[in-house]
């Protein structure tokens, strides 16, 4: 089970370290590797899928990192009121929260379908791979994150999501 | 109806601490399918906004960050301050704000950075006999500055809200900062000369070159940064990129005190982070549109037509909201909430976007270091071992030095357009 619950996080780890990686390849093909392509007088290497690529990435980091924030209370929240109701009114506020988060999630993941269905058939300009791929984080993130809503839900109600960041 | 509705939604969630991400959505959600307009739009405009190579700078600087950090390399940073400025008196807590323009140019985020220096600082200004309200002031203050060093997450988000070049907003930072610097490096110099506070160590040509060399594999960031903008070289995503490789390689091969799990954790912490920052910002957008439709532009508008006689005034009127949502809703928030309905304005009467950017990233900056709500105040107060009410008191000089320093970007627009400028990224 922890093995499970271990896949989402290093997936994101993954995806961080691949989309810099894109990115380093394509500064090092525009600086470097063109120059010697030019030089040599052969067929440049093609670096312009380091784009989508990249923006592919960082839709399935936004997804699966915000469905993982909300197993970790990392989502900015206002934390003035609700510490100061009694405990039965806390716990009724925390489950209706996480009534909401669950709903939201879900309906992210239904219109992540919808458009998946609807541009499947459509490829992208420069890989040339199935626009279903672009909107797939919707449906992934927006599950994983009705789980760890409901997973969330179930802990202590003591909390108030106020590990705020920059 | 449709204005009331989503205000109404948005704002009774908000206090009930519902993540301020989800306030948004259930507010769009509602305010879709009583305007009639399909939810279809919702998850289209939310992908759409998720995937922009400019914000794809932020995970590149946030892991970049998190490693520099692990790493260490804050306290030869520190050392270089202590070193540049501590024969004065009161040398110490001007190294604090020193300290921060260095690490600010480092490191992407606030709380990082009151983290680390927060843990490297209090404890020496505790020893050399500052009050622990004053170490928590100058470790507040000084962070606040940093918000317009590059790079800054917020800076990225809001170049992306306003449709600006992250690299102009990077670039336009840099005098800005020091200008709020220079203010609070006065304030501390008085304070110095009325509470008494020593002279740190003293220098010497020897101590500045051993400080220098060993804060040089840090130094070289904002260098790169600097000269790879001002060259027009790479974009911010790419710098963010070599950033993050620097990083990996200083602290694997030069530190040698970061193993390859951290590694791989660092980057799962910064992929979570990106994905709160991104997801925030994707949601709002659904909910600015319908802002827009129900007319929130035209009443904002209309509410703040005593202001835009003057740039300046409507500048201030503006920052002066951003400085209390940023309070309140932390920085992002802010930017993704209030920024888009006030930017048109600022564009009609004829502010330039850079500059309002630059203003409204160092209001967040002040908001959030402001008694008795920002976020950045409360977590160096928990370094310092304080309570609000304690350090309130002796906070306030330094909220008017900010104040001061904002004032001055606010009235003398060169001071942000001036470097942008010259490299040929704005008119």
């Amino acid at each position: 089970m922890r093995a499970v619950e271990a896949v989402p996080k290093i997936l994101v780890g993954a995806l961080v370290l691949g989309a810099i990686g894109t990115m380093l390849f394509g500064v090092l093909a525009r600086y470097i590797l063109l120059p010697i392509t030019n030089w040599m007088d052969v067929d440049p290497v093609n670096f312009f899928w380091v784009e989508e690529v990249g923006e592919l990435a960082l839709a399935w980091i936004t997804l699966i990192g915000a469905a993982i924030g909300v197993a970790d209370r990392s989502h900015f929240a206002l934390a003035v009121l609700v510490h100061h109701f009694p405990p039965r009114v806390r716990r009724a506020i925390h489950y209706g929260n996480h009534v909401v988060i669950g709903a939201f999630a879900l309906l992210v993941a239904w219109l992540g379908v919808k458009l998946m269905l609807l541009n499947a058939s459509l490829t992208s300009p420069a890989l040339e791979f199935s626009l279903a791929w672009i909107y797939a984080p919707a449906t992934v993130g927006g599950l994983l994150m009705a789980i760890y809503a409901v997973k969330a839900a179930r802990d202590p109600a003591e909390h108030t999501i106020a590990d705020v960041r920059e | 109806m449709l204005l009331a509705a989503t205000v109404v939604v948005f704002t009774g969630l908000l206090v009930l601490s519902l993540p301020i991400v989800f306030c948004l959505g259930a507010a769009a959600v509602v305010g879709l399918l009583l305007g009639g307009y399909p939810l279809q739009q919702l998850g289209s405009t939310m992908m759409a906004a998720s995937q922009s190579w400019v914000l794809l700078a932020i995970p590149s600087f946030v892991f970049a960050g998190s490693l520099m950090e692990r790493a260490g390399m804050s306290q030869s940073l520190v050392e270089l301050a202590r070193a540049m400025v501590g024969w004065l008196r009161g040398g110490l807590g001007m190294s604090v704000i020193v300290v921060s323009y260095f690490f600010s140019d480092i490191c992407g985020s606030k709380m990082a950075e009151v983290s680390a220096l927060g843990s490297a600082l209090v404890p020496p200004l505790k020893r050399a006999g500052y009050r622990a309200e004053d170490a928590a002031s100058l470790i507040s203050a000084g962070t606040a500055m940093g918000m317009l060093v590059p790079p800054a997450i917020f800076m990225i988000v809001i170049a992306a809200v306003t449709n600006q070049s992250a690299v102009a907003l990077f670039l336009a930072g840099f005098i800005p900062a020091a200008v709020i610097g220079v203010c609070l490096c006065i304030l501390v110099m008085v304070q110095a000369h009325v509470l008494g506070w020593p002279k740190d160590t003293a220098t010497s040509f020897a101590r500045l070159w051993r400080a220098s060399r060993d804060a040089a594999v840090p130094m070289v960031i904002p260098i790169v940064i600097l000269g790879g903008f001002y060259l027009g070289a790479f974009t911010a995503t790419e710098a963010g990129a070599i950033v993050a490789l620097y990083s990996l390689l200083a602290s694997k091969f030069y530190y040698r005190n970061v193993t390859w799990m951290q590694i791989l954790i660092m980057a799962y912490e910064a992929g979570v982070l990106t994905g709160v920052v991104i997801f925030l910002l994707a949601v709002a957008t659904i909910f600015q549109y319908l802002m827009g439709l129900s007319g929130m532009p035209a009443f904002l508008g209309w509410v703040l037509a005593p202001l835009t006689g003057h740039q300046w005034l409507f500048l201030t009127g503006v920052a002066l909201m951003t400085l209390v949502f940023g309070m309140l809703l932390e920085g992002l928030p802010a930017a993704v909430v209030l920024i888009p309905v006030v930017f048109p304005i600022a564009m009609k009467i004829g502010v330039h976007p850079v500059h309002f950017d630059i203003v409204q990233t160092a209001a967040v900056g002040i908001g959030l270091f402001t008694p008795p709500l920002g976020v950045g105040l409360l977590m160096a107060l928990r370094f310092a071992d304080v309570t609000v009410w304690q350090h309130a008191r002796t906070y306030w000089p330094y909220m008017i030095a900010l104040l001061v320093g904002l004032m001055l970007i606010i009235c003398i627009p060169e001071l942000s357009l001036m470097l942008p400028r010259s490299a040929g990224l704005i008119k």
